[in-house]
């Protein structure tokens, strides 16, 4: 009965990390499906919802459900900003994807920086919201996990819908298969980029706050998206249902090892994990292409 | 035209040299004593208190007429609590800044790579809250002479925590979950685990995780199987209060414990209700009459909560300037000998501040334990060593 108590436990937990892991690493495949290159400033716009959230919260004193809308709607407007400022004059030169990417390391890094100069490195906790914990089986879930998973799967079905069904959506897809041609075809290209980073920026506030309440708010909290980015490179970058899948998967290994091996070895496990599937499968689980993978 | 700039340009540089030069004459007529501290980083809180205690001692210091006739001038260098940037703030402050003495490096780990540069540049430094033994005497059992302290050590302290677990909780049964990255963590818990296992208690459960780690949940979900009475987290205040949220909503029951780098006021904000009912050891305790009225009379100075770091680096300039002014003058190994020979000075945390020269620990340091109730850190219990 203990036994199954702490499997029933770990499963559970690795779920509720997992789902983190999915809404983050979305942001990082819908980036990669249409430009080709690992957008690493994601994390920072992450760091910078949960910074928004809280602010919202604590100089305005909104409610979680406006101060998450506020966070989306900011994070959203960042990343459309950081696509202009840092990756559209590369966009127009034909650069190769490696140049986004630098580019997009050295707009993580002055951003996080920015928030050391004037925000300062203290850490901040949002108030307490979700406080308390349901029961499965014994096994226990806080409630902020549930209400996680659900607002995670909302979106992201949200996202699949629009993709599949609206005009937009599916001008995103036809870029992402081939920018040129869609281009060609009539699509403004520059107002299309404009949706995609500011789904993806909305995405990240929602994982801002999300993480900002479980855990706290402070400068190098985007660090965290390495698994999320690992995640999306295991489900095959640049796949949505791939990033949940991988996502998932990689948030409920962890905490197995976690609990069945040891903590401290954790990480090991992830990024051999990581290794070992791309030598098995170079394009992840549900990957569409092998070119330009970083 | 030319010429009117080359005419302006030798000016400005006959100026410049000619402060320059001033300002190397007037090097002579102050001491300077380096700060390594965390200015920035996951330990600013304690470092912007450390600095701003060190400084009120500074200004006291020079009111009363300074040092040996001279003014005492602080030169502060960012360790960011991170050893790199530490090995490069020390190295500046003694070799660019040629400070006589260096109070600071507050994190064990970090004040170990502090020490070959000023053993090197035979510059003493004192620690202010490091408090693992190794900091001052190596592995090997060496003394590390040019480094001091004035807080009690990780020993003591695990002893301390142990026994108030034991006798003062009642507990029979303790877990520990601790950070494999920070030395600091993995001794204190080792510590804690033999006293207690020599008090007749069983450590049910110890758990570790690595530098960096937000989600404790699973390894403690393993802890609550083994029903602890006692939880002891020998973590950073960042850590402890994302473990203690996590678990209770694990539903873990047992009373925490915390070791003295629980002593950052922000823990209270960031732990929320979940620390309810914690205790930790702490270095000073914040309601001690004399250490209150300090307060007070500085508080305008903070800017906000006064954490312990502020009356340690306090305590050790006024040791230091002891010091020096019995040495009669600033060269480190006249330094070192006389902080080595101080007995009975008083500080600010204590009447009588001795020192052992064989391990360059203070004798007699109590342990304060504070309990953390109503959202508030409270004074519980003075714990004196035997």
């Amino acid at each position: 009965m203990g036994e199954l108590k702490v499997f029933l436990q770990t499963l559970i937990t690795g779920l509720a990390i997992g789902g983190v892991y999915a809404l983050m690493a979305v942001g990082y495949s819908l980036v990669f499906s249409i430009l080709n290159f690992s957008n690493f400033a994601h994390g920072v716009v992450i760091m910078l919802g949960a910074y928004f959230g809280y602010y919202m919260c604590t100089l305005f004193h909104l409610p979680i459900s406006l101060a998450t809308t506020g966070a989306m709607l900011g994070a959203g407007l960042l990343a459309i900003a950081n696509e202009k400022l840092a990756y559209r004059p590369l966009r127009l030169r034909s650069a190769v994807p490696l140049y986004f990417m630098i580019s997009a390391m050295g707009a993580s890094m002055f951003l996080e920086n920015m928030v050391y100069v004037t925000v300062g490195a203290h850490f901040f906790s949002y108030p307490e919201v979700f406080k308390g914990s349901l029961s499965i089986l014994h096994a226990k879930i806080g409630l902020l996990d549930v209400v996680a998973l659900c607002v995670s799967a909302v979106a992201i079905t949200g996202l699949t819908l629009f993709l599949n069904k609206a005009k937009l959506g599916i001008a995103i897809r036809a870029a992402s298969r081939d920018m040129t041609v869609a281009g060609a075809l009539g699509v403004n290209i520059d107002k299309l980029l404009s949706v995609v980073f500011f789904i993806a920026g909305a995405f990240a506030g929602i994982a801002g706050v999300f993480l900002g309440v479980k855990y706290m708010v402070y400068p190098t909290m985007g660090w965290i998206t390495n698994k999320a980015y690992i995640a999306a490179v295991i489900g095959g970058i640049g796949s949505l249902p791939g990033a949940v899948i991988g996502g998932i998967i990689l948030g409920v290994v962890e905490s197995f090892v976690a609990t069945y091996v040891s903590t401290a070895l954790r990480d090991v496990f992830s990024f051999s994990l990581l290794v070992v599937l791309l030598m098995v499968m170079p394009s992840g689980l549900l990957g569409k292409t092998l070119e330009e993978k970083v | 035209m030319k010429r009117w700039i080359a005419g302006v340009t030798a000016l400005v540089l006959m100026l410049g040299s000619a402060l320059l030069a001033s300002g190397c004459s007037s090097g002579s007529k102050t001491i300077k004593i380096g700060h390594a501290v965390a200015l920035t980083g996951d330990a600013s809180v304690f470092g912007q208190s450390e600095h701003t205690g060190l400084k009120i001692a500074v200004e006291e210091i020079n009111k009363k007429g300074g040092i040996l006739g001279k003014q005492v001038e602080l030169v502060a260098a960012d360790t960011r609590a991170d050893p790199t940037e530490t090995v490069n703030a020390v190295r500046r402050l003694v070799e660019q800044e040629k400070v006589v003495a260096i109070i600071g490096v507050a994190q064990s780990g970090v004040a170990m790579a502090a020490t070959p540069i000023v053993t090197q540049a035979k510059v003493p430094m004192i620690s202010t809250t490091s408090t693992n033994p190794y900091v001052t005497v190596d592995k090997s059992g060496k003394l590390q002479k040019y480094v001091f302290r004035v807080c009690f050590i990780d020993p003591y302290q695990g002893t301390v925590a142990a026994e108030f677990a034991y006798n003062r909780l009642n507990a029979r049964k303790a877990a520990i979950m601790y950070d494999v990255g920070s030395d600091y963590s993995q001794w204190l818990a080792k510590y804690f685990e033999d006293a207690f296992t020599k008090l007749g208690g069983t450590v049910v459960g110890k758990e570790a995780y690595r530098t960096g780690e937000l989600d404790f949940r699973a390894p403690l979900g393993k802890l609550k199987e083994t029903e602890p009475d006692v939880l002891f987290l020998p973590l950073t205040q960042k850590d402890a209060a994302l473990a203690v949220n996590q678990a209770r909503e694990l539903g873990i029951k047992a009373t925490f414990l915390g070791g003295d780098n629980w002593g950052s006021p922000d823990i209270l904000k960031l732990g929320g209700s979940a620390l309810e009912g914690s205790y930790f050891i702490n270095l000073a305790s914040l309601d001690d009459p004399g250490i209150k009225k300090w307060i007070e009379q500085n508080q305008s100075r903070f800017g906000g909560p006064v954490v312990r770091n502020a009356l340690l680096a306090y305590d050790a300039m006024l040791w230091l300037a002891d010091a020096i002014n019995r040495a009669k003058t600033t060269d480190g190994d006249k330094i070192v000998e006389a902080l080595e020979q101080t007995k009975d000075l008083p500080v600010l945390t204590t009447d009588k501040f001795s020192v052992d020269p064989k391990t360059h620990n203070p004798l007699n340091r109590a342990a304060y334990i504070t309990k953390i109730q109503n959202g508030q850190f409270v004074f519980f219990e003075r714990f004196e060593p035997h």
